[in-house]
């Protein structure tokens, strides 16, 4: 029984590590939009949780209270990873390597990395929480690594068959956060293979969380009286928290992996229903921990009763001007509160102009999405990024909402201007302008025309600074709106339909 | 003896443009043989669908035979530089092609290879535009052109401003291309048509644009590898806010195509035609004059043997 409850467990957790990851990878061009499967997330549902993903939030906690830390075992792609991790490194490793054994809970560092992430977000601050997220880091690792991976076997595969496969360009190269995923895939590899869970139960503050809550879980396994002590559980337990000698099992650190279960000969190790019987009996032997796990949730519940009160006192109100948050972004703070930087954003964008922020936003703003319109602009008919943001961070936005939302505007500088330079034809940017907030007027008696921009009608879209010629500085730049607008309906120019009879000529 | 005239130009024009003469597929495809009793110069025809203006213009011009031979590798080279619909005219009309591709596989051409380069995202353009569907229905390959490595440098050594450009390799390994740009209004360039259309058969636009793009525009066209036939779409025509367009007031239904030889009198015809819907003076597209002092091609459509066909 516990064989095929199992593997309905393994084969949960492959589909949810793989519709995860494939959000990050070859996306924006993918017919299926894959992006509801990211609602399943702790640290976004959390963020969200009163900007509308109340319902992902209260699902993870309520499976968490009845099974136990399930989301560490199947929806958490971090811990998917780790269990394949380990399961290679055991190729590598003796039998006599590959058995586990209890090892005592690392309180300390745990409890740390919660007080690290939780205490932030209790004074309004999110970016210690969204770098310490695993899912998030799991989508940064998809999106610099993997992505990237992925982008270079394509390229390969098109210098082969090139005219039915197209050359795919690189996103934009931000370093800060390429070395930050790679030491993030780096430090997960290493600890899963020489530890397998030990991540998920030191460093992991949703794991500690989510640990804090199953010890009060309605089902877990548990050690039956016929044991006999022979410590086959033990051997195979990735959390190392099964303790033979006292026939204990730490739930704060079982991931309900069920190995337990189905490796136990006697099947004296059951995953059952516990809370008919007295619950601070199995509590007693860690019952120096049970204020622990309470100061932890408590501070988790800090940290959302003063998101819900909008209490702040230690935020960044001022924001940099010359940071574009992508459209549904509503304000750069809306973003900076709600974004955990997962880049499901990033991987979206079809023109490659969300890149992950370094400085942009200021400090609490890293890796945050921006736009960077170096080597395109806002698709006027695209709305991609709006529609996969797994918390609202960036709310979703219908096409025609999406096309009157001003992130910015832009600004005319005539003195940089080719027109006005050289005294020649350009307007590129109003060939490009989505909206016609650029129309070309004649210029001073000249043959020619000049620019005249209308910024009540801009979007903030970036095609008139992309194609802009003119160097070093360009004549159209898109300045920032730190909140969000709605842009003017573009005009309407009704033009009388005739019909020619003659050539002309 | 016009006529006569006109071709001296024309092979005049070629001759110091060139920097090699057997490239050139104006000269070496046999441009003289006889096909049809009608060789015009210049073919207007209004008043038709797409794909019926184009097969009486063709017969006029002498038969698709003049400028595809047998077994020969073609590009044909529309406008799909926006994410638009067909019903917008931002981009060429998909019929217009499709029967355009299939026409040159009727007579043996070996291959026909469509793309542009886009100014919106390039999948959207080729998607939305409806011309990567109709491309590939009639028979033809979709080619890429997003990205740099798809473009090589070639010298264009009578230009003025443009001395070289990276210019897709289709273009440079294929047998002939025809060029069917959408007529348009152009906020930067006043108009664009057959020369303009150039600008997505080259990497880098920026460059035109911050050098003299009339200047540019006329330079490019006296490319060594010219198309063998300029064919404008002039179906939809955008007449204000081109060449993007806002929304389908900007559209006029125009049914007229306009097919020459000679890009300029393309371009010139075309202009003409559309100044009827709004005024445009031909020296406000200055690179059309430009292209005539540079002996592109001519504006003097009276000088050229002209076939006008109403449907």
């Amino acid at each position: 029984m516990y064989k095929r409850l199992k593997w309905i467990r393994v084969a949960l957790s492959l589909l949810f590590f793989l519709l995860i990851t494939l959000n990050f990878i070859y996306f924006a061009y993918s017919k299926t939009n894959l992006s509801p499967v990211l609602h399943l997330q702790f640290v976004p549902a959390l963020l969200g949780l009163f900007t509308g993903t109340a319902v992902f939030f209260a699902i993870i906690l309520v499976l968490t209270i009845l099974f136990g830390r399930v989301y560490c075992s199947s929806l958490c792609p971090m811990g998917t990873y780790q269990d394949i991790v380990s399961r290679f490194a055991d190729f590598f490793k003796s039998k006599k390597q590959r058995r586990e054994k209890y090892r005592k809970p690392n309180n300390i560092l745990r409890y740390s990395f919660v007080l690290l992430a939780f205490a932030p977000l209790a004074a309004g601050i999110t970016l210690p929480l969204a770098l310490l997220d695993p899912y998030s880091n799991w989508g940064r690792v998809s999106n610099e690594i993997f992505s990237r991976g992925e982008n270079f076997i394509h390229n390969l595969l098109s210098t082969i068959f090139p005219d039915a496969i197209f050359y795919r360009g690189y996103a934009s190269l931000v370093i800060p956060v390429l070395l930050f995923s790679a030491f993030i895939l780096l430090l997960v590899t290493v600890m899963s293979a020489l530890r397998r869970r030990l991540f998920c139960n030191t460093i992991c503050p949703v794991g500690t969380v989510l640990g804090a809550i199953s010890r009060y879980s309605a089902f877990r396994p548990v050690m039956g009286s016929d044991c006999n002590h022979c410590g086959i559980c033990e051997t195979v337990c990735k959390s190392n928290c099964i303790d033979k000698e006292k026939r204990e099992i730490d739930n704060s650190r079982c991931v309900a992996c069920l190995n337990c279960t189905t490796s136990c000969k006697r099947g004296s190790v059951t995953y059952q229903f516990v809370w008919k019987k007295s619950a601070s009996q199995s509590d007693k032997p860690f019952s120096g921990e049970r204020r622990q796990a309470l100061l932890t949730m408590g501070l988790a519940g800090t940290a959302l009763v003063s998101r819900a009160a909008g209490l702040s006192p230690f935020r960044n109100e001022k924001s940099e001007k010359e940071a574009i948050a992508p459209p549904g972004a509503v304000s750069i703070q809306h973003l900076k509160d709600n974004c955990t930087a997962c880049h499901a954003c990033v991987a979206a964008c079809p023109n490659g102009i969300i890149v992950p922020s370094t400085v942009e936003y200021g400090i609490d703003g890293l890796f945050l999405p921006v736009l960077n319109y170096n080597n395109h602009f806002c698709g006027y008919d695209c709305n991609a990024c709006t529609k996969v943001c797994p918390n609202h961070a960036l709310l979703p936005m219908t096409l025609e909402e999406k096309k009157l939302c001003q992130i910015g505007k832009a600004k005319f500088s005539m003195r940089n201007c080719i027109v006005y330079t050289d005294k020649t034809d350009c307007g590129a940017c109003d060939e490009h302008c989505p909206t016609k907030a650029i129309t070309m007027i004649p210029y001073n008696g000249t043959n020619l025309y000049i620019p005249k921009l209308n910024s009540d009608i801009c979007i903030g879209c970036g095609a008139c600074e992309y194609i802009c010629p003119a160097v070093p500085v360009k004549a159209m730049i898109v300045q920032s709106n730190p909140v969000h607008l709605r842009a003017q309906e573009p005009l309407v120019e009704e033009q009388k339909k005739i019909k020619v009879q003659e050539f002309g000529f | 003896m016009e006529r006569r005239n006109f071709l001296k130009s024309v092979l005049y024009g070629g001759l110091v443009s060139m920097a090699s003469l057997k490239g050139n597929p104006l000269l070496s495809s046999g441009r003289m043989e006889v096909v049809s009793d009608e060789k015009n110069d210049l073919v207007a025809v209004m008043g038709g669908e797409p794909a019926q203006m184009y097969s009486r213009a063709i017969e006029a011009m002498g038969g698709i035979s003049r400028f595809v031979k047998k077994g020969q590798r073609v590009v044909v080279k529309p406008n799909i530089g926006w994410d638009k619909s067909p019903q917008e005219a931002a981009n060429t009309n998909p019929q217009l092609v499709a029967a355009i591709i299939k026409d040159c596989l009727k007579v043996g051409a070996k291959e026909v290879v469509v793309f542009d380069h886009t100014c919106d995202t390039w999948q959207s353009c080729y998607k939305n535009s409806g011309l990567e569907e109709a491309a590939k229905a009639a028979g033809a390959r979709i080619a890429f052109a997003h990205d740099e490595k798809y473009y090589r440098t070639v010298k264009i050594p009578s230009g003025v401003r443009l001395k070289e450009a990276k210019i897709h390799s289709e273009i440079l390994d294929c047998d002939v291309w025809i060029n069917v740009p959408i007529l348009k209004n152009h906020g930067g360039a006043r108009m664009t048509i057959s020369m303009k259309n150039f600008m997505g058969i080259v990497w880098d636009r920026r460059f035109w644009h911050a050098n003299d793009l009339q200047q540019c525009i006329a330079d490019c066209s006296t490319f060594s590898k010219m198309p063998v036939l300029n064919i404008v779409d002039a179906y939809r025509i955008i007449t204000q806010n081109g060449p993007k367009g806002k929304s389908l007031d900007d559209v006029q239904l125009a049914k007229a195509l306009f097919m020459s030889t000679d890009i300029v009198a393309a371009d010139t015809a075309a202009i003409k035609f559309f100044s009827q819907y709004k005024p445009v003076e031909l020296n406000a597209v200055s690179h059309i004059g430009i292209a005539e002092k540079m002996k592109i091609g001519t504006t003097d459509l009276d000088s050229l043997s002209v076939k006008r066909i109403k449907i």
